[in-house]
């Protein structure tokens, strides 16, 4: 009799139902491949390849997994797949991928499962036209050009489309609303209203774009909101915003060692999907660098000082006290009370000569917030 | 209350932004639901309306489609709702970023009403729960107290603290486990909540959010005295009334505001209150005044280490394999942002620094599209989702079409068009398009919002080359100037740090100042 | 919902070696398999090693997994054995290398033509799209249902001999001297299952009936789960096809499964009903929600209202629904398209006496759940689903479950550690610490791991 209690078909909606959505961003610089391909023996084609096999691996995961391709091209971001809609409105239903022109192809080539072709024969159309449309002067202009903050963007809007509905990341909706909504967007949800999961995986061959920090950093918050993983697969040069990225939104960042095994690393470290990453201890880099570099010298610190204003980071209080940045003359008299550090690291560098004038203020005061004043 | 706007004279060209919205930004949603009342009133300057002489009839607004359907208005009104929450001042202003706030609950007699479901307890509680994960969120690295009112005393929930973890658990033992009973005390809890924040650095905000479900407050002594301190201690303090408008409430909120009420709302509803509540996670504006000094602040960014065996952390006692080594004493925590337990240090990661920068810099407002131009997009740059097309130009609306004109004088006009649109919403279908100013991207609604309360970027010029946008630059719509600079756009040419620079010394020059007259920073 | 659906793959699971051997010879099966045979853990684990040269160590594998979802992997691994996807040598894993090669082909196109259907090079001057074909399958499988709660009204047609026979053979009906067929308890059963898994229950059935036939069991299922794989509105020839699954093409028709415009019509269209066999639950609740499932989340396809005092409210004027709803509910009036009821405690009983479950009646009133009931966490009222189950448990006062005892353990450590086992990969059913004995529902992997201790203790 014990077997009678009501908390089981509370759970009917358990979370393992939800199929995933995958998107790709995919660096398509043709510099940077060709750059990377000379060290590594790996060229686009081969990778491109290798990537829509670990997309078809998704896909075959389960019939309602869909994949997205973002290419991250020198002159922007293009959608591989699904492709520009265009002018024709199809059934939304039959999958994004079709495509009446490839219908053709479809015909003669049989030795493939559906869903997987029409994804490839996309990316690859697109790709094609993509590259088409670029002239060899723009690819020797912009060597790295990169728009990560622009991919990442876009890739986060059409997961909000896609699995919230569009209603991801609200902040302050109406309950009652918000449930309406929820179901007319129908099927299974989860109790924030998803109804996919979703993750991101960045392969990247092009160093940070150092001017877009604060988009790229949004990006990630915002995916950190929506709990969409960020995986990173980074194939040249180590990156730290990436590496954030992934450490932030609890992704896998990895840098293949080998990269022409891109295909191994891919589906040991980046498939598995939100369930089984529950239960998997994935490869990941552990030990983030979290260390902020100074705006005024470019140092990486530990300790530094910080314009409670704009929030610019400084090795040193600036000249004159006022802060390079926003020009608003900072009160650098409450660092006078700062107590001096109880154990002082012997290999630190003096940090300012205000601290270091100052006797050592004991236990008490050290306790206190730093930056006080009284 | 729509004689308000005269408080405040406008950045010098902000001509092209709604008259309202130069308002107090704090509380973008009020000021443009004021906005609206102004201009239905016939004559600006006429005599005071009160609130409930303005009745809005949702039904006047609706306008038969050619084919008699009404899904034209619907998607408009519908658009126009979820738009309405979206519509706030880009101006990048200077605010508050680091923060001390307390919060107070009422937990009085008055809380057991049920007008509220299921009751205002309830509800308050767990919408305190949600405001402290925002405002965490959106403000990593401030600080928040919780008190609650509760049988004529002030009772303390949580106290100031950076971890919103700690501030979920009080609320959940604390504040759960309490019945609601007997009076509430505004002076109390304010006087607690003021010696709270009267230790607190100068350089941060000193802010009280009082939830207050009563109508009257007994109180110990004089309530105008506490009032007075507050003043004196520089703390700004918002309230949302549950039940009506109490004289007391407006008085405390306009003297510590500087003689704007516009922090004090009473609910209409449950989303009402959430969108009162929540709208306090938002950092709030500087006020010339210098509420606050700036300051330059020591803090250390440590670094995560994994142990091979579990080790105490220094501010829980817990044993724990990995954690954040505070880089001056070598402490471990196992959270962030805090305050470094043995040397006070304020340890936090880079990443909690960049969280707040869209506040700094918010993004521009969009605009919507009207028929002429919509013609240049098909789908949902970023979601791909199909636009409707122009099939309202083929079948114009004839029956009822007020102001036929409005939409096309609109075009023209460029920049205000959009103001008047939403104003009153459009009576042709919408577009249901909406363009970036700078990139001229067009986007659906959903990535507006989106967008706007999420990634707080704009995914086009985020992903069109410089070149391309500078060669779009002629497109409609017009792009905004002055005060409203958007880092997306200049972001490719400039160095975040120039870009920081630049902007704010434009802040500096366009700054609000909420007296009478504008003044440029020392 | 999905546990009913993997029901029916149980039976698959008990094929022998040989036989998952030449399954796994067509890409189209070694994809499906994979797809829907699978837990996911293990699928991670598969695609893991599918393009890893080397077989890998069983203890890397493991090192991978969180200790405390110990039960997920031992479930995983036992499901690969099983389905001798893996084979397990010296302590390392390698995939089964028919498996392997098929379901690499599956993934990068490197099959032979026509491996995933050879559509038709001609143009069909009789095509038919997608609207009729859905129309096509939902009037072939609701006259079949149609038959079975015996309204044979004059919108369905009696379904030809060959489904009669597959019905009584799978004893979904019985032939009854009085009054012809009439439906059994299984049959009753079967009713309530959503779409999907009726399909599945029937083919399993004429797979069963096949092999008596004398058809080859192999040929049969590869060309289900091709049909699996097939792309809808799209026609396909025949040619790529084996006699055996010529012939299986008619009955499949009769099903609604494929459409033919007339047996010697070399093309072949597959429904929706087809184009759902190796795809998840998700797809398909009734023959006439089919219909409604074009265009997938848009499942605004529910009619029941169940209220809080038990009451009913079916929008409908199907006969079949309406059966359906008469087995388990007591109805009370009839409108143009409305019918009232009521769950009662004798409703209940008599359904549950005639072999139905009260797991199934609300797996029912779920799926078939109005949209405005839809809105509610959970769906339907806590009290009645409760109540649904307390009726059936006021039958049940003891539950039989088939298994094994092992007893006589040689030490207490002994015990303990199978004790352990069993309970991580979730076969313990009880145990008695006192007596040393414990009862499992399932012993192979039990036995082997005891001889594998006893092997590492000598």
């Amino acid at each position: 009799m014990d077997k009678v209690d009501g908390t089981e078909h509370y759970n009917f909606k358990a979370p393992a139902d939800l199929a995933t959505l995958q998107v790709i961003i995919l660096d398509t610089n043709p510099l940077a491949w060709a750059t990377f391909e000379k060290s590594s023996s790996l060229s686009f084609p081969s990778a491109l390849s290798q990537l829509l096999i670990f997309a078809n691996a998704h896909l075959a995961f389960s019939q309602s997994n869909r994949c997205a391709v973002i290419a991250n091209h020198i002159d922007g971001v293009h959608f591989l797949s699904p492709a520009d809609p265009g002018t024709d409105h199809r059934d939304p239903g039959e999958a994004d991928l079709t495509l009446e022109d490839l219908k053709e192809i479809a015909q003669k080539n049989a030795s493939k499962y559906r869903v997987f072709r029409l994804l490839e024969d996309e990316v690859r159309a697109s790709y094609r036209r993509l590259i088409a449309n670029t002239t060899p002067e723009a690819v020797m202009a912009s060597p790295n050009a990169s728009y990560l903050a622009g991919a990442l963007s876009a890739a986060l809007t059409y997961i909000n489309r896609i699995c919230f509905g569009g209603m991801g990341g609200r902040s302050g909706g109406v309950p009652g609303e918000e449930k309406s909504n929820v179901n007319s967007a129908g099927g299974k949800v989860d109790e924030t209203g998803r109804t996919m999961h979703a993750k991101i995986l960045v392969v990247s061959v092009t160093p940070d774009p150092a001017n877009q920090y604060i988009p790229v950093m949004n990006s990630i918050f915002a995916a950190q909101r929506l709990k969409v993983p960020i995986d990173v697969c980074k194939l040249r040069d180590s990156t730290v915003f990436l590496q954030q990225a992934a450490d932030a939104t609890g992704g896998v960042y990895m840098e293949p060692e080998h990269p022409q095994g891109l295909l191994q690393y891919l589906m040991v470290g980046f498939l598995p999907d939100h369930l089984a990453r529950q239960s998997l201890i994935l490869p990941t880099k552990v030990d983030v660098d979290f260390r902020a570099a100074c705006f005024c010298h470019k140092k990486v610190l530990d300790i530094g000082f910080v314009c409670s204003v704009c929030l610019s980071i400084f090795c040193e209080p600036p000249e004159g006290a006022v802060c390079s940045t926003c020009q608003v003359k900072l009160d650098v008299a409450s660092l006078e009370n700062l107590g001096k550090p109880v154990v002082l690291p012997p290999k630190k560098k003096k940090k300012k000569k205000a601290i270091d004038s100052l006797p050592g203020s004991g236990v008490a005061s050290a306790a206190d917030s730093p930056a006080r004043t009284e | 209350m729509a004689d308000s706007d005269e408080d405040f004279v406008l950045s010098s060209s902000g001509d092209d932004r709604p008259k309202a919205r130069g308002g107090a930004a704090g509380s973008s949603r009020r000021s443009t639901r004021k906005s609206k009342r102004a201009d239905g009133a016939p004559a600006p300057g006429a005599t005071r309306r009160e609130k409930w002489e303005d009745i809005q009839r949702s039904w006047d607004n609706v306008v038969e489609g050619a084919d008699g359907s009404i899904a034209g208005t619907v998607i408009g009104l519908l658009e126009a709702t979820k738009r309405k929450r979206l519509l706030r001042d880009t101006t990048p202003i200077q605010r508050g970023i680091i923060r001390h706030l307390v919060l107070i609950l009422d937990l009085s007699s008055a809380m057991l009403e049920k007008d509220l479901r299921p009751t205002r307890f309830l509800l308050t509680l767990r919408y305190a729960r949600d405001f402290v994960t925002e405002y965490f969120e959106q403000n990593p690295i401030s600080q928040l107290s919780i008190i609650g009112m509760h049988d004529g005393l002030a009772l303390r929930i949580s106290d100031m603290g950076g971890n919103p973890a700690d501030h979920l658990t009080a609320l959940q033992e604390k504040a759960f486990t309490v019945e609601p009973k007997g009076a509430s005390s505004l002076q109390n809890a304010l006087e607690m909540g003021r010696a709270e924040l009267y230790h607190t650095p100068t350089h941060g905000t000193r802010e009280i959010l009082l939830i207050f479900g009563a109508l009257s407050s007994s109180d110990p002594g004089d309530i105008h005295d506490t009032i007075n301190s507050l003043v004196e201690d520089r703390i700004q303090v918002r309230i949302v009334g549950l039940a009506a408008q109490v004289a007391v409430c407006r008085e405390l909120v306009m003297k510590t505001n500087d003689g704007d009420d516009s922090a004090y709302g009473v609910i209409l509803d449950e989303g009402h209150y959430r969108e009162l509540m929540m709208a306090a996670t938002t950092p709030p504006v500087t006020r010339t005044e210098q509420k606050s000094v700036p300051s330059l602040l020591m803090m250390g960014f440590p670094s995560r280490t994994v142990e091979k065996h579990e080790s105490l952390c220094s501010c829980h006692s817990n044993l724990t394999k990995g954690g954040y080594i505070c880089p001056r004493c070598t402490a471990k925590v196992c959270f962030l942002p805090t305050e470094c337990p043995c040397c006070g240090l304020t340890l936090i990661l880079s990443t909690h620094l960049a969280r707040s920068y869209h506040h700094l810099f918010p993004l521009k407002n969009w605009v919507e599209v009207p028929w002429s131009e919509a013609h240049t997009s098909t789908h949902c740059w970023s979601c791909q989702t199909p636009f409707p097309t122009n099939q309202s130009q083929t079948s114009p609306i004839k029956i009822k079409i007020r102001k036929p004109s409005a939409a096309a004088a609109s075009t023209s006009n460029g920049t205000a068009a959009p103001e008047k649109d939403r104003q009153q919403p459009s009576l042709l279908p919408p577009t249901q398009r909406y363009a970036c100013t700078d990139c001229k991207t067009h986007f659906c609604i959903d990535c507006d919002i989106f967008a706007h309360e999420s990634i707080h970027n704009c995914p086009g010029c985020q992903s069109l080359s410089e070149e391309k946008i500078k060669s779009r630059a002629n497109m409609w719509p017009p792009s905004t100037k002055n005060g409203d600079i958007d880092l997306a756009a200049v972001g490719p040419t400039l160095s975040m740090r120039t870009q920081v620079a630049e902007a704010t010394r434009m802040l500096e020059n366009s700054k609000i100042a909420p007296g009478s007259s504008m003044e440029v920073d020392n | 919902m999905g546990s009913q659906a993997m029901k029916s793959f149980e039976h698959l699971e008990g094929l022998s070696e040989a036989i998952f051997k030449r399954l796994y010879q067509q890409p189209a099966t070694a994809l499906a398999v994979f797809r829907r045979m699978l837990p996911n853990l293990a699928k991670t684990f598969v695609m893991a090693m599918l393009f890893n040269p080397d077989p890998v160590p069983v203890s890397s594998l493991e090192a991978c997994v969180h200790p405390d979802q110990n039960r997920l992997k031992e479930e995983a691994f036992a499901k690969l054995r099983q389905l001798y996807i893996v084979i397990e040598r010296q302590g390392t894993f390698a995939l089964d290398a028919t498996f392997k090669v098929e379901l690499r082909k599956a993934l990068t196109g490197g099959g032979a033509p026509g491996s995933f259907g050879l559509p038709c090079d001609t143009e069909d001057k009789n095509r038919v799209d997608i609207a009729f074909l859905d129309r096509y399958a939902a009037e072939q499988w609701e006259s079949i249902l149609h038959f079975m709660v015996g309204n044979e009204t004059q919108s369905s047609r009696r379904p030809s001999e060959g489904v009669v026979r597959l019905l009584l053979h799978g004893k979904l009906m019985e032939q009854n001297r009085a009054s012809g067929t009439v439906i059994t308890q299984l049959g009753f059963s079967f009713l309530l299952q959503e779409v999907n898994s009726q399909v599945w229950t029937l083919l399993l059935l004429y797979l069963d009936m096949a092999e008596q036939l004398r058809m080859d069991p192999v040929d049969i299922l590869h060309f289900l789960f091709l049909l699996g794989s097939l792309e809808l509105g799209q026609d396909y020839d025949m040619k790529s096809l084996t006699p055996t699954q010529k012939g299986m093409l008619e009955d499949l028709r009769d099903y609604g499964i494929v459409y033919q415009r007339k047996s010697s019509s070399r093309r072949f269209y597959p429904t929706r009903l087809a184009t759902g066999l190796t795809s998840e639950i998700r797809s398909l609740r009734s023959p006439a929600a089919t219909l409604a499932n074009a265009t997938p989340g848009n499942d605004e396809n529910g009619f029941l209202i169940i209220e809080t005092n038990y009451r009913m409210y079916a929008y409908t004027n199907s006969p079949l629904q309406i059966a359906v709803l008469n087995l388990f509910a007591r109805l009370i009036s009839r409108f143009p398209n409305l019918v009232t009821a009521r769950i009662t405690r004798e409703s209940i009983r008599q359904a549950i006496s005639k072999g139905i479950t009260a797991e199934q009646i609300i797996d029912y009133m779920t799926a078939n759940a109005h949209p405005q009931l839809r809105k509610n966490t959970p769906i339907l009222p806590p009290t009645v689903v409760d109540q649904i189950r307390l009726w059936q448990i006021e039958g049940e006062r003891m539950k039989a479950t088939s298994g094994y005892l092992f007893k006589e353990f040689a030490a207490n450590m002994e015990f303990n550690a199978v004790c352990k086992y069993a309970d991580d990969i979730g076969v313990l059913v009880w145990v008695d610490k006192n007596k040393g004995m414990l009862f499992v529902s399932k012993h192979e992997q039990i036995a082997d791991y005891i001889r594998k201790r006893a092997q590492s203790n000598r």
